[in-house]
């Protein structure tokens, strides 16, 4: 309970800070379930995603040790260092609840052939072809993990600020209230008692005063 | 922007296939310069670090992931394949705020 001077004023404004209070606590409550509903369907689109990218990579890990048993690690590396693919990467920004969470798109610019096809294994093309396929859905995975991250964080931080107002901030403005109506009440009983009082004595006086004419 | 890959020679050679530069990471301190490297480059806007290397320097690693907006950074697997210890994204999420999905 806080400590206020039980007066009519303070408890008006102590009321409207129980109606501001329930209002955040509403809103906020909202904005939980509504960030929890989307990190639910993230959570859902990420593991899809992560087997797709942990099947494809192991497939890409398969066929690069066949390249390099075939070829030997330096010839590899002349000829990776020689291979024209831009990965590009465009990232923007979705924002939920004012959580901004990225946006990730992934483009290839490539220049066939890469390499001459002379002295290079067929476990290179297939080796190449493999992570490009990872790189593909490893944007939208790294896309889809930060969102959920961040949306955790956010989630995390809601439920907080949810339950200070709920089991806290609430509970305290009620008592409080509670607390200044009792004592005004109480006031107003003894102001009533006191009048009575006083105008029985005022009577009193009056007959005193009539007698003694 | 462009993709930064962390990890073993394979990963780096694996990656290098497709135009994505990388930088070979063995020992904490190499990751750490390697990550370094990675953030001071404006035109990274992914870094791929293998799950072991990140594991070596975790204390950096989490904290780009929870408070910088650029780069985003994913962890992967590495050669082996999957560690079974790993938690699962469902169970990282539960961990984090502490209610069952």
């Amino acid at each position: 309970m806080r400590n206020v001077a039980p007066t009519k004023s303070n408890m008006i404004s102590l009321k409207n800070e129980l109606k501001f209070a329930k209002l955040g606590h509403e809103l906020l409550d909202q904005k939980r379930n509504i960030l929890v509903l989307e990190l639910l369907n993230l959570v859902e689109q990420a593991v899809d995603h992560e087997e797709k990218v942990e099947r494809a990579l192991a497939e890409a890990y398969r066929t690069l040790e066949y390249a390099v048993l075939d070829m030997g690690k330096l010839k590899l590396y002349q000829v990776a260092s020689a291979i024209n693919i831009e990965s590009n990467l465009k990232i923007s920004q979705r924002k939920i609840m004012g959580v901004p969470l990225p946006v990730v798109d992934t483009t290839f610019e490539d220049y066939p052939p890469y390499y001459s096809l002379m002295g290079t294994s067929f476990w290179t093309d297939n080796s190449l072809g493999e992570f490009k396929a990872v790189v593909k859905v490893m944007g939208k995975l790294a896309e889809l993990k930060i969102s959920i991250m961040r949306l955790a964080k956010e989630v995390k931080k809601t439920i907080k600020k949810v339950n200070a107002l709920e089991k806290i901030a609430i509970p305290d403005l009620q008592e409080t209230v509670k607390y200044i109506e009792n004592r005004l009440e109480e006031n107003e009983r003894d102001m009533v008692i006191l009048l009575k009082m006083t105008k029985q004595r005022l009577e009193k006086k009056r007959l005193e005063i009539s007698n003694l004419n | 922007m462009k993709y930064f890959v962390i990890g073993d020679e394979e990963a780096v050679l694996g990656f290098g296939l497709v135009g994505i530069q990388g930088l070979k990471a063995e020992s904490p301190r190499e990751a750490e310069a390697a990550f370094k490297a990675a953030l001071e480059d404006k035109n990274i806007g992914i870094i791929i670090i293998e799950d072991k290397v990140a594991d070596m320097i975790r204390p950096v690693v989490d904290k780009y992931i929870f408070t910088e907006q650029f780069p985003l950074i994913v962890e992967v697997p590495g050669r082996v394949g999957k560690d079974p210890q790993r938690p699962s994204i469902r169970a990282m999420v539960n961990d984090a705020i502490g209610i069952k999905l």
